[in-house]
């Protein structure tokens, strides 16, 4: 395969992206505490789901608030394959179909849940690459209510708010870094494919790239799609690595987080969702912490429950404010490092 | 029959509650392409105003319920200026996620300021007693929701017929320079906007309150989401269509109930979801949407 | 009929004009229209901008109401309005029948002329204005209820002139008013201008119909590119230029 110069430089800025990640990954694993280790785990999961949006957001630059769903898909569909019989006994004494019946091995519960995931994504993108704008949003809103009803509701098989235990945790964190990783590429690739590229220029100019004959709707699927699979991959490597899953965080509060990320780095660049992904972690990260009410300069402050809440959406407003493209507009890392080499 | 009966007054309450505030949406979106996601925020505003004349022992109906119809205006207005300026004439995702993190910045606050847990509000309990209506037993309240509807859609309809600021909201849906172009000023139709939406909001406020008798932070947001899809449905910034959306959410929520077998009860919002989600297909722009045009004006 | 130009006043404009606009540069994003033009219009007068497609007509009128990002000094009525917002144009006197009319077509003949009068306080006299105008234009007096949107391109150019007047303005831009009209209503819409020119009116008339726009212009500018490349009298710039003919087909 031949690339064009913007695909070599793409495999160059993933390549910087994907180094950064290894470092991190490195450094947590040799120094970091067992706790430690756990946030920058999640920090990666939500690195897989921010990379998952970008791939549809920032190519068709659509809102999708569905995607936590379908994170949730892939994780229920892995867990309730791989977990062993004996542990179904207990925690779904009442699964239809046979569901508590059978376990799969880790890897072909993993293509299950990819596949499943693929196919009612398909479904529902037949459906949403017919809506525009506003539309997209609120249909995929809908979307992510009865996806999340249908996990509350069918508890004899999600077990709705309660945990699904028993997931062999078969995840470390030399894997997600690994994962990371291959979406890095993955993602950026497609930002520069031919796909990618008339993605990008139907959403700045719909009527103009479909008189040059560009099928919008079939584009669009493609990416929908593939992005509902990053997502599934992200909901596996969370359930694989926990071990117990709930409906509660693949719903509203998960949907903004994640949100909030890809727009703060700056949803048309990948570098701009990894740069999102690794602020907001780190920064939520310390405004827990002062949440806590800890000791800080010998003043003893008070406990701020919501504080996370706040800083959050602080940053989605100011950003929208000040920089609606993000921190990283249209700019992707090696943009800096490749100056005047066209 | 008399169970059809009010059945058909429940959809008709539920449907006006919708109506109100997807109406309070709609006159958003239509002026300013703003999916405005901290309406709901302005609606638990009117909650905690309660709350607060409650802890000040003030317990008259008028002073409670003008409180916090006027808080909810308030409210409105202040978001506009502090947040919704910067993004007044940017795309509308940028719009949408501004609205999303005001949305969350004020659930915390309620959270941080008062409390995460319902608070109780018994002041407008009152506003709830039996009736008899043409031999149908009903809530005063469903009556006092309905004719308060219709009496907006009225008092709406001739606000936007009959004032120059109201035929500006009008003409701004279409073509908003233009209408700056012949000198009115754009700040007063966005501050009209948001005010009109904020008392909108302040009154589905009353009724949510009187129903529920407690508030939490998040007390609107499930009514507006609802409230959204009416708008949708309807088609987006028709303010006929948000309340033909609103009045048929009622409908179908209620036919949900009451045609959903026991077990499936905790379905509803997924099957409401879904069917909205497939008139939406049916008519992408929705079913009364004012037709846009791609492309360029000549 | 006859046109009330006044030779001799011209080409020198008076020593406080109308509307004087000095340097303007027009930018579209990073496309820049205009490159920097003068011109000026002198009160009582009609003074046109000619030029082809793309020349920078509708960009300079643009710049003038404001809704445009422009730079330079646009000096109106004695005051420097350079900063002004659109609104605050409006309420000096300026208005404007933008380029593709632009009414508002989800709103009633009578209640587009009604938004029109939006900014005057006076009651009587607006509504004093409406009926004049309804009856100036009988067709629009019979569809006074009717969706402007439904009316023909004549109706609502006529509309749109209406609907600037309704301001009571010191100067009316008048942005291609003959397009996309059949020539017996370009016909009428001349005829209503130059009605208005013999009332007093100020004008600034933007057009690629160079023919009907010198022939009731006091003054003209031919604009190509973004740069003024000519300008003079309807006699001088006729006559002489073989410019004027390859931009405005004037022979």
């Amino acid at each position: 395969m031949i690339l064009n110069p913007s695909q070599k430089r793409g495999l160059v800025g993933a390549a910087i992206l994907a180094a950064v990640l290894i470092a991190i990954g490195l450094i947590v694993t040799y120094f970091g505490s067992r706790y430690q280790l756990r946030l920058v785990y999640s920090a990666f999961v939500n690195l897989l789901v921010v990379l998952a949006m970008q791939v549809f957001m920032g190519n068709a630059r659509l809102t999708n608030l569905s995607h936590s769903a379908f994170m949730g898909i892939g994780a229920y569909v892995a867990a309730i394959c791989v977990t062993p019989v004996t542990v179904k006994a207990i925690s779904l004494p009442d699964a239809p179909w046979g569901l508590n019946t059978f376990s799969l091995d880790p890897v072909s519960s993993a293509v299950l849940a990819i596949v499943i995931t693929a196919v009612l994504a398909l479904i529902i993108g037949l459906f949403v690459v017919r809506l525009t704008g506003s539309g997209v949003t609120i249909f995929s809103l809908a979307v992510l209510v009865i996806v999340h009803s249908v996990f509350l509701y069918r508890t004899d098989i999600f077990k709705g708010n309660q945990a699904f235990f028993g997931i062999p945790q078969v995840f470390s964190l030399t894997s997600i870094v690994v994962l990371s990783v291959i979406v890095v590429f993955l993602v950026r690739l497609f930002r520069e494919s031919r796909w990618g590229i008339q993605l990008r220029a139907c959403a700045d100019d719909e009527v103009g790239a479909a008189a040059m004959g560009v099928n919008i709707r079939r584009l669009r699927l493609i990416a929908w799609v593939l992005s509902a699979v990053l997502l599934a991959v992200a909901g596996i490597a969370y359930a694989f690595f926990l071990g117990t899953i709930s409906a509660r965080p693949f719903y509203f509060n998960h949907v903004f987080l994640t949100l909030a990320m890809l727009i703060l780095g700056g949803m048309r660049t990948v570098t701009g969702a990894v740069l999102g992904t690794l602020l907001i972690s780190f920064g939520l990260e310390c405004v827990r912490w002062l949440e806590t009410g800890p000791v800080l300069l010998g003043v003893d402050l008070p406990e701020v429950l919501g504080l996370s809440g706040i800083a959050l959406g602080v940053v989605i407003v100011l950003t929208m404010a000040l920089r609606p493209g993000g921190i990283m507009g249209d700019y992707e890392i090696e943009d800096f490092l490749l100056k005047g080499q066209e | 029959m008399e169970y059809v009966a009010q059945q058909v007054m429940n959809a008709l309450a539920f449907g006006a509650e919708y109506a109100l505030i997807a109406l309070g949406l709609a006159i958003v979106f239509s002026i300013m392409g703003l999916v405005n996601f901290a309406h709901g925020e302005v609606i638990a505003v009117g909650g905690y105003t309660m709350v607060a004349f409650a802890a000040l022992a003030l317990s008259n109906p008028f002073i409670v319920i003008g409180g916090a119809i006027a808080a909810a205006v308030l409210m409105s207005l202040t978001l506009e200026r502090v947040a919704f300026r910067p993004v007044r004439y940017a795309d509308p995702t940028t719009g949408l996620l501004t609205a999303f993190g005001v949305s969350i910045i004020l659930q915390n606050v309620f959270l941080l300021v008062v409390s995460p847990r319902p608070v109780a509000v018994t002041s407008l309990y009152f506003l709830d007693w039996p009736v008899r209506l043409m031999g149908v037993q009903v809530s005063s309240l469903q009556v006092f929701e309905a004719v308060t509807t219709v009496l907006v859609i009225i008092g709406l309809m001739l606000f936007l017929k009959r004032t120059t600021l109201g035929l500006a909201m009008r003409a701004a849906s279409l073509d908003f320079e233009m209408v700056r172009m012949v000198g009115v000023r754009s700040n007063r139709v966005f501050a009209m906007a948001f005010m009109v939406s904020g008392l909108l909001a302040g009154l589905a406020c009353i009724f949510i309150m009187a129903r529920r008798g407690s508030v939490d932070p998040h007390l609107g947001f499930n009514p507006v989401l609802k409230a959204f899809v009416a708008c949708v449905v309807g088609g987006f910034g028709s303010l006929p269509g948000a309340v033909l959306g609103g009045f048929l959410l009622g409908a179908i929520e209620v036919a949900m109930l009451v045609l959903l077998p026991q077990e499936y009860g905790g379905m509803k919002d997924a099957f409401v979801f879904g069917i909205i989600a497939l008139v939406l297909v049916w008519r992408p722009d929705g079913i009364l949407s004012p037709r846009t045009e791609k492309g360029d004006k000549i | 009929m006859e046109l009330s130009t006044q030779p001799g006043a011209f080409p020198a404009p008076g020593p406080e004009p109308m509307l004087k606009v000095e340097n303007l540069i027009v930018s579209h994003g990073p496309i820049e229209a205009v490159h920097g033009i003068s011109f000026a219009v002198d009160q009582g007068r009609c003074v046109s901008l000619l030029g082809p497609n793309g020349a920078g007509k509708t960009s300079t009128i643009s710049a003038l109401m404001g809704v445009a990002r422009s730079s330079g000094q646009i000096a109106f009525d004695g005051a420097d309005i350079s900063d002004l917002p659109v609104e605050s144009r409006v309420q000096a006197g300026m208005s404007v029948a933008p380029e593709g009319r632009r009414i508002f077509s989800n709103l009633s003949v009578e209640e587009n002329l009604v938004l029109g009068g939006a900014t005057r306080p006076d009651r009587d006299g607006k509504d004093a204005d409406i009926s004049r105008w309804l009856e100036t234009f009988p067709i629009l007096g019979e569809r006074r209820d009717q969706l402007a949107g439904t009316l023909s391109g004549g109706e609502q150019q006529m509309l749109a002139i209406s609907r600037a007047l309704m301001t009571r303005p010191k100067i009316l831009l008048l942005d291609e008013p003959s397009l996309g009209l059949a020539p017996k209503i370009v016909t009428q819409i001349f005829q209503m201008i130059e009605q208005l020119k013999a009332d007093g009116m100020t004008i600034l008339l933007v057009e690629q119909n160079a023919t009907q726009a010198l022939r009731l212009s006091d003054y003209a500018y031919l604009l190509n590119n973004g740069r003024i490349v000519a300008e003079g009298t309807k006699e001088t710039l006729g006559q002489s230029s073989a410019l004027m003919a390859e931009l405005t087909g004037i022979a």
